[in-house]
């Protein structure tokens, strides 16, 4: 491998790691706004990432993509996050199924397993890209987790963000990106998803005077 | 013949599209549609007649992109048969519809039901004709939805509701046993073609052929109502309109006949273990006498006519059953016989029943109720109605010189042949299922007497019955089509057994029609003249004679006797309809001998004046049969079932958390399992 390839991969793999460091921030953060913003500034990294990898292959496509994720995932999304909480009047506290620490220990396992689980097809790649598939997915699995540990409604959009992000991540790792229609189409499909849980979260603070998801347990019978 | 068909089902189509184009017009609405119905159904009886006089089965097929599926249609002597029955009744039904629904001008969307007639009139025909697993099961689908959204026409009715519900569920128990049944044939042979299925290299392993035998008999038993997969039937069949029950009855159980026939003799065929015969021979045993019993007990006339379809599917499947055992012991000719008898009641079942839904929604449309007690004295009011309903009473009943009596006979037959059987234990249980046919038909003759003498005869029990009217000339024409065909059907075997032959020669190996027609024709012998032989040309001249005879004889004599009329002899008290025999009281003395069966409740509540204890004050008389089946088979798993969903309720907590968990443990497990 020439040098000035390694020296892209250690920097996307950097990059990688800035992201999943976003993501162990998450967690470990108490405010809601904070969370917002550290969602912003993965999606920062993020872009960061993909630019990085298209100027290292040539893809101009890639670009595209970092910038539609800069315009939305850095800019729109978490300015509709932060209206939402500034109208609702939501508290600053994060409602939490499981407290700081023992998420930060499991979100250690999550890592772990993700890397356990790519352990037998990263070796199979070829791109430049390829370790980042497991910080991918492990980012995959933490957002998820985001969505179960918390209970207000914007955190778990938050997780589902993060969910994506890992997504993109993972697609740009394993091939390059996707085709950009589909890009095209998942940022759309977020965007729209961001809508819903605007109403949505709306809907939950008219009927029960909280964004809390777990009092929806009460429309069981 | 292409373009029979293709003209057939563009008919058909025309009649599902074009009725809703006429919005607001019911007139016309029920014209095209019930009109085009009417003229597919002409063109499907020169079909399936083109069909079976065919030398050679007609094919056709267009792959399709779905995996698997081809639109395959196979027009063999089978399906030819059951064709013409589908058309013959789909024609005689729609007829009737014409006027049936002039009542509901303006009170329910007569597009909607004359679409849907002939969308379900379609998939019946296409169920027959289909040579394609997957082809077959979409058919099967569309048909019984169809047939579902049909029984839920008067869905403002909660019984109605109920009974469509019933429906659906066991018709889809029914169609999972089918699907299971082709997956077998589909494992063995990796095609869904019916092509592929009968082929004679495959042979599947003994176990799964049993296996097989079972799913279908369970699948197909169910829409066709043996018991005791029947207790749907006598709820969904009634709830229908008329000509739909007509329909529902007299052809839909049948194309359930159809597969059995196809699946066992056609793809199945060769070597039977004796076994399978002998569970059909007991099936339909159970499923004749039960259906006629059950029959009795009821005092709403649909619902009478839906518990005697389970009789009449047992005599099919007496039938059937007797001609496996028979092609189990290579008795081929025998084996034909039995599948013809059969078959011979399926058409014949098919005219007597849709005749006889028809005259109960002629005699509904014009009293507006179901329910025998208040019926009475009709005959004078609908004289029409009155004669054909008595036809397909005769029919039904099994009464020479009509259809009915031939086929009955000619099971009965097929069954009293089974001297030539090897075990002495076969020998022994054909005859006991010819006994227990014999008991069927002296209770559905019971059950006719009391259906047509409780209805049409004496006085009206009700103001309804004696507003009663004759019915408009398109009910009657549908009406007497069918009677008219039930005559013929029993007084021309000649012409009906060589056709019939066409079909099960080939299923059974053995050509019989020339040996079953003796002296050209005029007189069926199973097996030879001198064992037994009818004729029924023979038998309606000798009835006629007779009636004529007796007539003279009353004629001449009757005047010597001196004859004298009078009003019959009320005991000193003025006669009223509350003095006549009731259908109640006709099927009381069954109730009793046969009260191990029906568990009957008795209860009568009076209240005497305080005066004296011989002045009833009011009194209050409840009488009702238990549903075995329902009590003690379908309750419990119903039962059964509800607890089980309880306790699956604990997983469903309503939390989205809880929910977020499931998947997302169930993801690192399966990627953790799949690392």
């Amino acid at each position: 491998m020439p040098a000035s390839t390694q020296l892209g991969s250690q920097l996307v793999d950097l990059c990688s790691v800035l992201l999943l460091l976003c993501c162990f921030a998450i967690v470990a953060q108490r405010r809601l706004s904070a969370c917002v913003d550290l969602f912003a500034l993965q999606s920062a990294f993020l872009a960061a990432t993909a630019a990085l990898v298209a100027f290292l292959t040539g893809h101009k496509h890639i670009y595209f993509a970092a910038a539609l994720t800069i315009v939305i995932k850095v800019i729109v999304l978490p300015r509709i996050l932060r209206k939402v909480i500034e109208r609702l009047n939501v508290s600053r506290e994060l409602g939490m199924n499981i407290n700081i620490p023992a998420g930060l220990l499991i979100c250690g396992a999550l890592v772990i397993i993700a890397f356990f689980i790519t352990q037998p097809i990263i070796p199979l790649g070829y791109l430049l890209t390829r370790d980042s598939l497991a910080i991918a997915l492990a980012i995959i699995l933490i957002g998820f987790f985001t969505m179960i540990a918390r209970q207000k409604a914007i955190t778990q959009m938050v997780g589902f963000l993060v969910m994506e992000n890992g997504v993109f991540l993972g697609a740009t790792a394993a091939a390059y990106g996707m085709p950009l229609i589909v890009e095209l189409g998942v940022f759309f499909d977020v965007l729209v998803a961001g809508l819903i849980v605007g109403i949505y979260t709306h809907r939950l603070q008219d009927t029960f005077d909280s964004v809390d998801t777990s009092t929806l347990t009460v429309l069981k019978e | 013949m292409t373009v029979l068909l293709v003209g057939l089902l563009a008919i058909y189509i025309a009649g599902v599209i074009l009725p809703p184009c006429f919005s607001g017009k019911a007139r016309i609405q029920n014209l095209v549609a019930h009109g085009l119905a009417a003229a597919a159904g002409f063109a499907g009886m020169v079909l399936g007649l083109a069909g079976l006089l065919a030398p050679e089965p007609w094919t056709a097929s267009v792959d399709s992109s779905i995996p698997f599926l081809s639109v395959a249609i196979r027009l063999d002597p089978l399906a030819s048969f059951f064709v013409l029955t589908i058309s013959v009744v789909g024609l005689a039904a729609s007829i009737f519809a014409l006027g049936y629904l002039a009542e509901l001008y303006g009170r329910a969307s007569i597009a909607a039901m004359g679409s849907l007639l002939n969308g379900f009139l379609l998939a019946m025909t296409l169920v027959v004709l289909a040579d394609n697993g997957f082809f077959f099961l979409i058919l099967w689908e569309v048909m019984s939805l169809l047939s579902y959204v049909l029984v839920v026409t008067e869905h403002e009715k909660p019984g109605v509701r109920e009974a469509g519900l019933f429906y659906l569920i066991m018709t889809h128990v029914g169609t999972a046993f089918i699907i299971l049944t082709f997956l077998i044939f589909f494992q063995e042979t990796g095609s869904f073609s019916f092509e592929a299925f009968r082929h004679p290299d495959q042979q599947l392993p003994e176990g799964l052929r049993s296996i097989a035998f079972f799913t279908a008999l369970i699948g197909f038993g169910a829409k066709a109502g043996i018991v005791p997969l029947h207790v749907w039937l006598p709820y969904a069949h009634p709830a229908a309109p008329s000509h739909v029950s007509a329909l529902m009855s007299g052809v839909m159980i049948k194309t359930a006949i159809y597969g059995l026939i196809r699946v066992y003799f056609d793809f199945m065929g060769g070597e039977f273990p004796w076994w399978w015969g002998f569970t059909l021979l007991v099936a339909g045993t159970v499923s004749a006498l039960l259906g006629v019993m059950y029959a009795l007990m009821e005092h709403d006339l649909k619902s009478l006519l839906a518990f005697h379809s389970v009789e009449n599917i047992g005599i099919i499947l007496l039938g059937m059953g007797a001609g496996m055992i028979f092609h189990t012991y290579g008795l081929h000719e025998l084996a034909a016989l039995g599948l013809l008898a059969g078959l011979y009641h399926t058409i014949n079942h098919a005219a007597f029943k849709a005749l006889l839904f028809l005259g109960a929604g002629a005699v509904q449309f014009a009293t507006h109720t179901r329910q025998i007690e208040e019926y009475g004295g009709l005959l004078r009011r609908m004289p029409w109605t009155g004669a054909f309903f008595l036809v397909g009473a005769v029919s039904i009943a099994a009464l020479p010189p009509t259809n009915g009596f031939v086929s009955e006979w000619l099971v009965f037959q097929s069954l009293f042949l089974s001297f030539q059987l090897p075990t002495l234990f076969l020998k022994l249980m054909l005859p006991i299922a010819a006994a227990m046919l014999a008991l069927t038909g002296a209770l559905a003759l019971a059950c006719f007497a009391k259906a047509f003498g409780m209805s049409f005869l004496a006085q009206p029990r009700s103001s309804h019955a004696r507003h009663a009217t004759e019915v408009p000339r398109s009910m009657r024409v549908g009406m007497g089509f069918l009677a008219g065909l039930c005559i013929v059907l029993g007084l021309a075997p000649m012409l009906v057994v060589p056709l019939l032959d066409r079909v099960t020669a080939p299923l059974t190996g053995a050509a019989i029609s020339s040996q079953v027609l003796a002296l050209d024709g005029w007189v069926v012998a199973p097996v030879t003249v001198e064992f037994s032989s009818i004729s029924t040309p023979v038998l309606a001249m000798l009835l006629v004679v007779a009636g004529a005879l007796g007539l003279l004889i009353a004629r001449l004599f009757g005047k010597a006797l001196g004859a004298r009329y009078y009003k019959t002899w009320g005991c000193g008290l003025n006669l009223t309809p509350r003095m006549e025999y009731t259908a109640t009281g006709f099927a009381q003395p069954i109730k009793q001998v046969f009260e191990t069966i029906y568990q009957p409740t008795v209860k009568l509540e009076q209240e005497f004046l305080e005066q004296s204890k011989y002045f009833i004050k009011h009194q209050r008389f409840e009488s009702h049969i238990e549903p075995v089946f329902e009590k003690y088979l379908y309750r419990p798993v119903v039962a059964l079932l509800l607890a089980a969903a309880d306790r699956l309720r604990i997983i469903q907590a309503g939390s989205l958390h809880l929910y977020l968990t499931y998947i997302f443990v169930t993801l690192v497990l399966l990627l953790l399992w799949a690392g």
